[in-house]
């Protein structure tokens, strides 16, 4: 069963009514409702189309879904500069008290890939249990991948006539705006085990670091996905990520947890 | 100023943000397109920085996702590209005309959104302006003398030009291509005189980033002849930028120019009334 595009609902919500957020009520009588915690920058534009996809899948399995954006980001209030880590679990847990209004489901799950995925563990106190897609855990390392796309950026000549002054390129990563206190958030992250279910998708090639050894096995099952996801390849920075096998893995994991 | 989400359109289909100053005045409203397949914050967030400066200008605007791209979904009916386009971007700007009491209209497009705001330009009389963001352009016998004369007689471009001629290979073995044929450049050059004839005024901004068929200002007046010379055409050649522009600084740039485009050639004139 499929849900009618006609009756996604977008909406402002958060008390400032600052937050955007699209609602895909559940096709029939909600069972459990999903939060899709979207990642942060480029792979937020990346993720955009996945996100949909899945959104409508869990809907026509009678799953109620709201897609959100955090302060700073997307269609929500703020500017780029503006993203801050600990305002993106506040957002978050905004999301999910308005996906139980809207639902009227108090089993909340949460996805999310990438910094979706470490946000969404941050906030998991509020929630039943997580699905994390390629979760930053270690975010030194993120910060250092990021920084070097950056730099490797100014000098790409698929993409500039002439390479760019380091000061064109300063302070920002792949397009967006990075704020000193955002870096700093980010570079001082060491996610400490969930506390409550949760299954990382792995599609990470199999030289990352650190994997998952920093997660407790008692609550975390992993998965990993046949195909590695191009999260930090510069050549494909402004092209879509799409993976019919995360779809299935996520829908197939919560429609056997219902 | 308080932006606000719609579903709308003829078969309330599509999802757009509007965003209407508090000041109601006579400019024309603002209508984003998408720019390929990115949603429609745009690239980067190009289009909601450029609305919220706009906003802020006074200038209501419209940023959406045409059908079938972002969160839009089909319309579900039997249409060319061009009529679905051009129906879309008509539910849009009743859309805008409704919230923010505005008549008249400039449409915006990067890329496919050029060639869209163009498509949309030759036929509806509630367009005033349009700009458009690296739209047609073609390799006149200028570029070509510019592209390859210098390399000629320069061996690392020699070395240079035979490997990135293997690696496009590659790339275009490896990944599908999917685009629209371009209008032939004497229908563009007619389209442009009579958009012009009809009092439309058109800012042309392109960037670097389509190098492989744009390579100087000159090329303007090379692909279009003398509509450049009109008072109602401005040009712009940002030769350092990419495409989408992914640097801040690129986009703030761009985002200046556009703003004092519209200002200068659609004044706010507040009429005290507030939404």
């Amino acid at each position: 069963m499929t849900t009618r595009p006609e009756a996604e609902r977008p909406l402002y919500f958060g008390a400032h009514g600052e937050l955007f957020g699209l609602y895909h009520p559940a096709a029939t009588p909600a069972k459990k409702a999903v939060l899709l915690c979207p990642p942060l920058g480029q792979e937020h534009i990346r993720c955009h189309r996945l996100y949909r996809q899945l959104a409508r899948t869990l809907a026509g399995e009678g799953m109620a879904v709201l897609r959100f954006d955090y302060y700073g980001s997307g269609d929500s209030a703020g500017a780029s500069a503006d993203v801050d880590l600990d305002r993106c679990v506040a957002d978050t847990m905004a999301a999910a008290n308005e996906l139980r209004r809207l639902s009227g489901t108090d089993h909340i799950v949460a996805f999310g890939a990438r910094l979706g995925g470490s946000i969404a563990m941050m906030a998991a106190a509020r929630l039943a249990s997580l699905v994390v897609w390629d979760p930053v855990l270690d975010g030194s390392y993120y910060v250092m991948t990021q920084d070097a796309l950056q730099a490797e950026l100014g000098h790409d000549p698929q993409r500039f006539t002439t390479p760019r002054m380091p000061t064109d390129v300063a302070g920002q990563w792949l397009g967006f705006a990075v704020s000193d206190g955002l870096r700093g958030q980010l570079a001082s992250l060491r996610l400490s085990p969930s506390t409550v279910p949760t299954l990382v998708l792995d599609s990470l090639p199999s030289t990352a670091v650190s994997r998952w050894n920093a997660l407790d096995a008692s609550c975390t099952e992993i998965k990993t996905l046949q195909l590695a996801t191009p999260w930090d390849d510069l050549a494909r920075a402004e092209i879509a990520i799409l993976s019919h096998p995360l779809i299935q893995a996520v829908s197939g994991h919560l429609r056997a947890t219902v | 100023m308080q932006e606000r989400a719609f579903r709308f359109g003829r078969a309330r289909h599509m999802i757009g943000i509007a965003g209407v100053p508090e000041q109601r005045s006579e400019t024309p409203g603002v209508i984003v397109l998408n720019a390929g397949l990115v949603h429609r914050i745009g690239p980067f967030r190009l289009h909601v920085e450029l609305a919220r400066r706009l906003n802020a200008r006074g200038y209501p605007t419209l940023r959406f996702d045409l059908s079938t791209v972002g969160d839009s979904a089909a319309s579900d009916e039997s249409q060319t590209r061009e009529q679905q386009v051009c129906a879309d971007v008509d539910d849009a700007i009743s859309l805008l005309g409704e919230q923010a009491g505005c008549t008249r209209f400039v449409v915006i497009g990067l890329c496919s959104g050029a060639q869209n705001a163009h498509t949309v330009a030759r036929t509806d009389p509630k367009v005033a302006g349009v700009i458009f963001l690296d739209g047609y352009a073609y390799r006149t016998l200028g570029y070509k003398l510019r592209r390859y004369l210098p390399k000629l007689f320069n061996p690392t471009s020699w070395r240079r030009a035979l490997t990135q001629r293997q690696r496009s290979a590659e790339v275009v073995a490896g990944e599908p291509v999917f685009s629209v044929a371009p209008l032939p450049m004497a229908v563009v050059r007619k389209d442009l005189a009579g958009m012009l004839a009809r009092g439309m005024k058109l800012c042309l901004i392109y960037s670097g980033g389509i190098s492989n068929y744009f390579n100087h200002a000159r090329q303007f007046r090379e692909c279009f002849g003398r509509v450049v010379d009109h008072p109602g055409i401005s040009t712009h050649f940002f030769a350092e930028t990419d495409h989408t522009y992914i640097l801040t600084g690129d986009r703030r740039r761009l985002i200046d120019t556009i703003e004092h485009w519209i200002n200068q050639q659609f004044p706010v004139v507040n009429t005290g009334a507030s939404s």
